[in-house]
């Protein structure tokens, strides 16, 4: 059953499309999605150019300009939530100032995160079906697990908010949708006493697998026990279903792997033009 | 004007490296400098394996910093015009043909070392507390081809303290023996954010040798 419906995208070959990312100086996969995102929306030959920069990795924002021919400039905050750096460090690094800056000679749209689109709620769903087939939904409890800190509040929000829209969905049949985090209540480590039903799935609400992915939540779930290999070299996502508690348990990849994410990404963009560009 | 052709224009003029890397016209390939048997090198073709190149140094190490002085050997790319050599440099050394051409036309935004640090917030604001004593001394441990990169460094401290006289603060931004007439010179426009967490975390050690 199809359950994502992205939107049309109309080209835009004069325009530049730049994908920021957080990037890592001691995770090495830590921007390969950002990386596969921004091939993947060139391969499909909408936009000029595409790029990524990075705040912990090269380029940063501060030099991605002056890779850009184009004049235009379309800026997709490749992150899961609203927060600091979207909303203070992006904008102060790229010397933003509203949806749309004109600044050093071009014209930058600054869209929203990607993690707050109403498709990423489409994409969630879809990842369910291909982690967990053919398990009645009706039977099965949907954990999205977030980091959460208490130092941020719109760092849930964005969870919090795919949590209530997933259940307004008519294609969701699931028994319940809990948002969970890492650091903070509801603990994904409690989720045996969250579900009710026999089935769980599980999804990481991050934009890219890393330790968190691979070994945090996992021993959060309990079928990774301790440090392990490092984290590349996991397949915590290929051994599924877990049983454990007396449930069975799917265990997805982290959201932002999903190749769709290009989708979300160029969404992202027609909404920012819907609302902010008249053509 | 677009930045493949200011390529293409540098290439007319003879220009044939840049950092780590050899670049070979008609036709178009690209290679690590230190590489000369070029029949023994593994051929790519696809711009994007660059960046996988360029992840690990040869033992294997995450190299973060993509000026760092320790790309691996052994591969040769094989491309179809200028535009893809322009991409593959740009993963191999992002952007820095584009702040290459900013400088030589005098459009570089430079922001000099505590314009940069007084400029952070979150957890980075610390990094301002560090002496002027402590940023050169960052430098000196951070920056230039003995340590994580080969940018020639655009900035000072702040408008009235250079940087002390060093092998970093020295460098042109060419590797080996090339000069400006043949290579394109690598250049740090502002600190980046690996030194400003460095900054962070000196000012914290400077701060807790007060309370000693």
């Amino acid at each position: 059953m199809k359950l994502i419906y992205f939107m049309e995208f109309t080209p835009k070959p004069d325009a530049a499309l730049l994908i920021v990312g957080h990037g890592s100086t001691e995770n090495p996969d830590s921007s390969t999605p950002y990386f596969d995102h921004a091939r993947e929306v060139r391969r499909r030959n909408l936009f000029g150019e595409v790029h990524c920069c990075f705040w912990k990795e090269e380029p940063s924002m501060r030099e991605a300009l002056y890779m850009i021919d184009a004049e235009e400039v379309y800026i997709v905050p490749d992150f899961i939530s609203e927060g600091y750096f979207t909303q203070e460090v992006i904008p102060r690094e790229l010397d933003l100032t509203g949806p749309t800056t004109k600044v050093h000679g071009k014209t930058i749209h600054y869209c929203d995160p990607v993690g707050i689109h109403p498709s990423m709620t489409s994409l969630i769903l879809q990842r369910t079906q291909e982690v967990a087939p053919g398990v009645p939904q009706e039977e099965s409890t949907l954990f999205i697990v977030g980091h959460g800190t208490g130092l941020n509040k719109n760092s849930t929000k964005s969870i919090k908010d795919q949590v209530e829209h997933i259940k307004t969905l008519p294609t969701c049949h699931f028994a319940n949708v809990i948002d969970t985090y890492m650091e903070e209540p509801p603990f994904i480590a409690d989720w045996a006493k969250l579900a009710e039903t026999p089935n769980v799935v599980v999804v990481p609400f991050f934009i890219a697998d890393g330790l968190h992915s691979y070994q945090d939540i996992p021993m959060m779930l309990g079928f990774e026990k301790e440090e392990g290999l490092a984290a590349s070299q996991k397949d915590v996502f290929r051994h599924n279903p877990y049983h454990l508690q007396n449930k069975t348990l799917y265990y997805s990849a982290a959201i932002g792997a999903d190749p769709m994410m290009a989708d979300v990404i160029l969404d992202q963009i027609s909404t920012f033009d819907a609302q902010h560009v008249a053509h | 004007m677009s930045l493949t052709k200011v390529l293409t224009d540098a290439l007319d003029t003879g220009i044939n490296q840049i950092g780590q890397l050899r670049i070979l016209r008609d036709p178009i390939q690209l290679h690590h400098i230190d590489d000369h048997d070029l029949d023994s090198l593994k051929v790519h073709t696809d711009p994007e394996d660059a960046r996988e190149i360029g992840r690990y140094t040869p033992e294997g190490d995450y190299r973060f910093t993509k000026g760092e002085l320790s790309l691996p050997k052994g591969w040769i790319f094989h491309l179809d015009s200028v535009a893809e050599l322009r991409s593959t440099i740009d993963l191999f050394y992002p952007a820095s043909l584009g702040l290459w051409h900013a400088w030589k036309g005098g459009e570089i935004r430079v922001q000099n070392l505590r314009d940069k640090l007084n400029r952070q917030t979150g957890m980075y604001r610390h990094s301002r507390n560090v002496s002027d004593k402590g940023a050169q001394e960052l430098v000196q441990s951070l920056c230039g081809p003995g340590n994580k990169c080969v940018k020639k460094i655009l900035w000072s401290v702040d408008q009235e303290l250079p940087l002390d006289d060093s092998e970093a603060s020295r460098f042109n931004g060419i590797v080996g023996d090339a000069d400006e007439s043949n290579a394109i010179a690598m250049v740090c426009q502002e600190a980046c954010n690996f030194f400003v967490a460095q900054a962070r975390q000196k000012s914290k050690e400077e701060f807790e040798a007060k309370e000693v």
